[in-house]
């Protein structure tokens, strides 16, 4: 298990680089996927003063349940109070800087330092200081730090340490339906990510993931020994440009997406299966939302959208990008299993997530592979990166963009908000 | 899902361990081993095909996240193939355009403390540690090491040849982040 190799670390300081010269409409700098610096403005100004995604309620959902995250390289835990109220903490003791939690999740009363014992409630308060005498300060002025907000969407919880963010409502823009529509599959409208989370690691540069994650261009090239082996929902295997219905969208805020629905003409194309093999699903899903809403949903399917900067609604999988270094990334993902629907149709999502995601996936272990050697060929004299494709034939009406699926429209998406981010320096 | 049976995927934690091997024979544990090395060397060398001429037509091919207790109804695992995602998971392979194994990665694992349990007649449950080495040719060159334990469950078919029909790999570092792990462990 080596790591990816690193370049040196620069200290913690604003670059001065300009990212407007580096982002253009119809092209990106490389070295905006090698520089260390650049990889610290980002953790900065997008993950440290912006909206990032952080977990699930359902991951978490008896009160002191916990688990540990990161946003950006901020290690956090994210736990349940007394109350039922979700709150997110910086991982790390006010007193000398221990990591207050080194299990990746678990259910705690009250969460002790193994370093002098400093003890702190599930609302982050310091409760508890050995030998009390000798420690003169106002213990309210160690409270665990926090982001400065902490928003809940349909159980998808997210933080900000910037006070001054806009609200979640307004980051989400145009993508907050897509989050319904993921939600709504599931006929009590929720989520339950209990499954666990496979994480594969990319040495690469956080940013391809979204990019590719939302690359339509790519699947008759990178996935073609799956198109030759296995039967597909995508209309990859139609060579011919104009046969190819699917779309991509890009919704604005960086959110962007791959719509294959566009060519769906039934219900659980996406899903690879004919409607009589889940069939008790489908009654579900009738009875909560009526027969031709419960037709409709299950004809498009999920969303396969990028939410910016670090959530991806994979189809029938969520997940997460976590950024390393500007040469390291990992991908985390988890099925999307849906409260309410029958045991066995959870196993098929499970069984699913496992052949289209993960290290061993028929798919992504090809997309990461290609993503490390993109990593490999920029660590010589960066070129620019080329993102024009559709330029002439996207088409934009309300703030929502569209183009052909094999239409760089979702990458531009992502850096034109991405450069208006890291230009407020 | 429809290949493996509850009762297979539960017997099969801590195989072998405790076992007494009443009348195990030194001749039936040393044809056991020699089917282990041959399906490892097979791995090893990306022989895909003939590594799956080892393998019964009811395989489960199972790496849950680690050793922990998981269950493939309600966890996800980082492969859990039946037989027929199997084939597909070698046909794949087969076409010289998965690139993730484009060129294949050079490997060598080295497979120890074997210990076989006879749990009928003519089946064995088999269990064992490993340690792989694999360069990963393809992407960044780096010496990745896979360590972990396998377990298998291998019967002797009518014409006296053996064949696995089920084979669990339990990554020391499974529940961490991996790399890109398309050949067959």
């Amino acid at each position: 298990m080596e790591s990816c190799p690193h370049s040196p670390q620069s200290p913690v300081v604003a670059s001065g680089i300009d990212y407007a010269a580096l982002v253009q409409k119809d092209r990106v700098h490389g070295s905006l996927y090698t520089s260390e610096e650049v990889f610290r403005d980002e953790m900065e100004r997008i993950f440290y003063r912006g909206w990032v995604f952080v977990g699930h309620e359902s991951e978490i959902p008896s009160a002191g349940d916990y688990l540990s995250r990161s946003i950006g390289l901020e290690p956090v835990i994210m736990v349940r109070n007394r109350q039922g109220r979700v709150n997110v903490f910086s991982n790390r003791c006010m007193h000398r800087g221990n990591k207050l939690c080194s299990r990746a999740k678990g259910s705690a009363r009250a969460f002790t330092c193994d370093y002098h014992g400093w003890t702190f409630s599930l609302d982050g308060e310091l409760v508890g200081v050995p030998y009390p005498k000798g420690f003169q300060k106002d213990k309210s002025d160690f409270n665990l730090n926090r982001p400065a907000r902490v928003e809940t969407y349909r159980g998808f919880v997210f933080a900000t340490f910037n006070p001054d963010a806009i609200t979640l409502d307004e980051h989400l823009g145009h993508a907050k339906p897509l989050i319904d529509r993921a939600v709504d599959l599931s006929p009590e409208g929720g989520l339950d990510l209990s499954a666990g989370w496979v994480k594969q690691r990319y040495c690469a540069n956080w940013k391809m993931l979204p990019e590719n994650d939302t690359d339509g261009y790519h699947a008759n090239f990178v996935h073609s020994s799956f198109l030759r082996v296995f039967r597909s929902q995508y209309d990859a295997i139609l060579g011919d440009e104009d046969a190819r219905q699917s779309r991509v969208v890009d919704f604005g805020l960086g959110h962007a997406a791959i719509e294959p629905s566009y060519m769906y003409r039934k219900p659980f194309e996406w899903l690879g299966v004919s409607e009589d093999r889940v069939a008790d699903y489908t009654a579900c899903m009738v009875s909560s939302y009526g027969e031709e809403a419960a037709r409709k949903m299950l004809i498009d399917g999920p969303p396969h959208a990028v939410i910016f900067p670090n959530l991806f609604l994979g189809e029938m999988n969520i997940v997460m990008f976590q950024p390393i270094s500007a040469g390291e990334a990992v991908q985390w993902h988890t099925p999307m299993l849906l409260k309410g629907a029958p045991d066995s149709f959870n196993t098929r999502i499970i069984r699913q997530s496992e052949a289209a995601l993960g290290p061993s996936a028929f798919l992504l272990a090809d997309d990461a592979v290609i993503s490390e050697r993109q990593q490999l060929a920029l660590q010589g004299h960066s070129e620019w990166m080329e993102i024009s494709r559709g330029l002439d034939r996207e088409v934009t009406r309300d703030g929502v963009t569209i183009s052909h699926i094999s239409d760089e429209t979702t990458n531009r998406g992502f850096w034109s908000h991405y450069r208006k981010v890291m230009e407020q320096a | 899902m429809n290949t493996i049976s509850r009762d297979t995927i539960a017997s099969s934690g801590n195989t072998a361990a405790g076992c007494g091997n009443p009348g195990l024979s030194m001749q039936e544990r040393q044809e056991i081993e020699q089917f282990l090395y041959k399906e490892a060397r097979l791995a090893d060398e990306s022989r895909y095909s003939e590594w799956e001429s080892l393998v019964d037509d009811d395989m489960y091919y199972w790496i849950p996240r680690g050793e922990g207790d998981f269950d493939l109804k309600r966890h996800v695992s980082i492969t859990a193939d039946n037989r027929n995602r199997l084939a597909n998971r070698i046909k794949q392979l087969n076409t010289g355009l998965r690139h993730a194994q484009v060129p294949p990665s050079p490997m060598r694992r080295m497979l120890s403390n074997i210990e076989v349990c006879r749990e009928q007649p003519d089946q064995y449950q088999v269990g064992c540690n490993f340690v792989l080495y694999e360069l990963r040719a393809q992407s960044t060159n780096h010496l990745e090491i896979w360590p972990g334990r396998m377990e298998y469950r291998i019967r002797r078919k009518s014409d006296g040849e053996l064949k696995m029909f089920f084979k669990k790999v339990m990554l020391v570092h499974g529940d961490t982040p991996l790399s890109s792990l398309a050949f067959i462990l």
